[in-house]
């Protein structure tokens, strides 16, 4: 019972973490340039659910769920500011240059937030309920399996719209190559901006998500820049479902592991255990599925 | 003949400071294929790049049945009737055949599907291998490809480079009578290519270009055979 404790919990953790990575992958694929502010864009979105409870009418049945669809949008809007001040302008420079614009973006995010919310560890509402829920000896925080479901969902959504949309097919066209997608009509600026509004705000969602349970400061980001690094290098460089299942690896490892030892212990064998896949296999776990950028 | 669908006026493009394509002028009709041959470096692809806006012209116009496309984006000057056959096929890998043509189409899906069809009709070869990922087909299967992602945009002028490159001398028939039916439908179609032989067997007329610059411009039957050598050889 207990394991099965310990694999809800990681679920729940590497539904957020997926967000994060998805995010980060799909960005990466239609710029070939990291996003190092994904991080604190998870805090931004954790924080922008702290700030917009209060606002909620309260006589509502689920108020947090409501809270859902508004931090997608408003950070989708992030999303698009982010790409027209750290990258479009850099778009023909050195990748360097993307890098150090988004670190740039990343540290004002956090000293705003620093700025309008303070240090203190803020938690934002359950999406359903913060309760518990009894599953034949199971107990399941309503806000894990709220955490999976929505995930999934978004995950689901992302994937309806790559693989059945002609959006989705100009989008992958403009991750795979911008140029030849220019030369087949798309327009790929337009494209770049969806792809950072999604990105930005599945990093909104899952910053929301984990806002509750694991509550959200203005640096909380650097560790999960960090994750999504680490699963998208796990999953293989490039690869959405990859950088999903490396995600959902890290968090089982990571709950698992704090479990019997300790949670810095499991950090410093997460870490090593990216140093042995980065020797053993630099393609990672979905290397040829990376290559082709499936 | 009739009015050009596409014109090329004193048309300049290069790289940095290079110089490869040097104040030249072509057209090309509807229904017309038009060779375009040269030595390597003589610059076909650039032109042709030129042509699309993926290489920004210094100089000179392009216009696309009479207006002038040369200020536009690619992609402007794809929805407006240019499709493009890069040399190397550059297919997008992870996609499948039939996501590869139907993302260069702009119609709604039941007119999506009826191009996908005439593409399959053109190239049976592709029609079995609809949901194959691209980067899992033949060379001569993937430019099939590339000819049909491009024809899926329903382009007045098609233009193609290097369609026979890395190609058996079959296959390369095949993709060369495949372009000869795509300008029996009215295309205008111009082809850059190495081939000398395959390209003047499908073309009606031939540029020969040198050094970027256009040194013969006539019908196929016209073209001296020295100004032939003189520009894949030098002299």
């Amino acid at each position: 019972m207990i394991t099965l404790q310990l694999l809800v919990n990681g679920l729940a953790l590497g539904a957020a973490y997926a967000l994060v990575a998805l995010g980060f992958v799909l960005v990466l694929n239609a710029t070939a340039a990291v996003n190092f502010a994904q991080g604190d864009l998870v805090m931004a979105g954790g924080l922008l659910g702290v700030a917009l409870a209060p606002h909620l009418p309260g006589y509502l049945p689920l108020p947090g769920l409501l809270l859902l669809p508004v931090v997608l949008v408003l950070m989708a809007g992030l999303g698009l500011l982010l790409a027209a001040a750290a990258y479009l302008p850099l778009r023909r420079r050195p990748p360097v240059a993307v890098f150090i614009s988004t670190i740039a973006a990343g540290i004002i995010l956090q000293n705003g937030a620093s700025v309008l919310f303070g240090p203190e560890p803020r938690a934002a509402p359950p999406l359903l309920g913060g309760g518990t829920l009894d599953l034949g000896g199971l107990v399941v925080a309503e806000q894990s399996l709220a955490i999976i479901a929505v995930a999934a969902l978004l995950i689901a959504g992302q994937q309806w719209l790559f693989g059945r949309t002609q959006l989705g097919r100009r989008l992958r066209a403009t991750a795979q190559d911008p140029e030849m997608a220019r030369a087949c009509g798309v327009p790929v600026t337009a494209m770049i901006l969806i792809t950072f509004a999604l990105g930005t705000a599945f990093a909104g969602a899952a910053g929301l998500l984990l806002a509750n349970r694991y509550f959200v400061t203005p640096t909380a980001g650097g560790d999960l820049i960090l994750k999504a690094y680490i699963a998208v290098t796990i999953g293989g460089w490039g690869s959405v479902p990859g950088a999903v299942a490396g995600a959902l690896l890290i968090a089982l490892f990571e709950v698992g592991v704090s479990s019997v030892l300790s949670y810095p212990v499991a950090l410093g064998l997460l870490y090593a255990t990216l140093l042995v896949i980065l020797v053993a296999r630099p393609q990672g776990l979905f290397g040829e599925a990376a290559r082709r950028r499936a | 003949m009739s009015e050009p669908l596409l014109q090329v006026e004193g048309l300049t493009a290069g790289y940095g400071g290079a110089l490869a394509v040097d104040r030249l002028s072509l057209s090309v009709a509807a229904g017309e294929a038009v060779a375009l041959l040269g030595a390597n470096g003589a610059g076909k692809s650039t032109l042709l790049k030129a042509i699309l806006g993926l290489v920004p012209a210094t100089g000179g116009r392009v216009r696309l049945e009479g207006a002038e496309i040369g200020a536009l984006a690619p992609e402007r000057r794809v929805r407006l009737g240019l499709g493009y056959v890069p040399e190397g096929r550059r297919v997008f890998p992870g996609m499948s055949v039939r996501d590869n043509l139907e993302v260069a189409s702009w119609l709604d899906r039941a007119g999506r599907a009826q191009d996908l069809e005439r593409v399959f009709a053109l190239f049976p070869a592709l029609a079995g291998k609809a949901e194959e990922r691209a980067w899992r087909l033949s060379g001569g299967q993937q430019q099939m490809l590339a000819v049909g992602r491009a024809l899926m945009g329903r382009p007045r002028v098609l233009l193609l480079d290097e369609p026979s490159l890395g190609l058996s001398p079959k296959l390369a028939g095949e993709v060369f009578a495949a372009v000869c039916a795509i300008a029996a439908t009215g295309t205008a179609v111009l082809v850059a290519e190495q081939s000398a032989a395959r390209a003047l067997s499908a073309a009606g007329r031939v540029v020969l270009l040198r050094l970027g610059r256009a040194v013969h411009d006539g019908p196929v039957d016209t073209l001296p055979a020295e100004a032939l050598r003189d520009a894949f050889l030098g002299g």
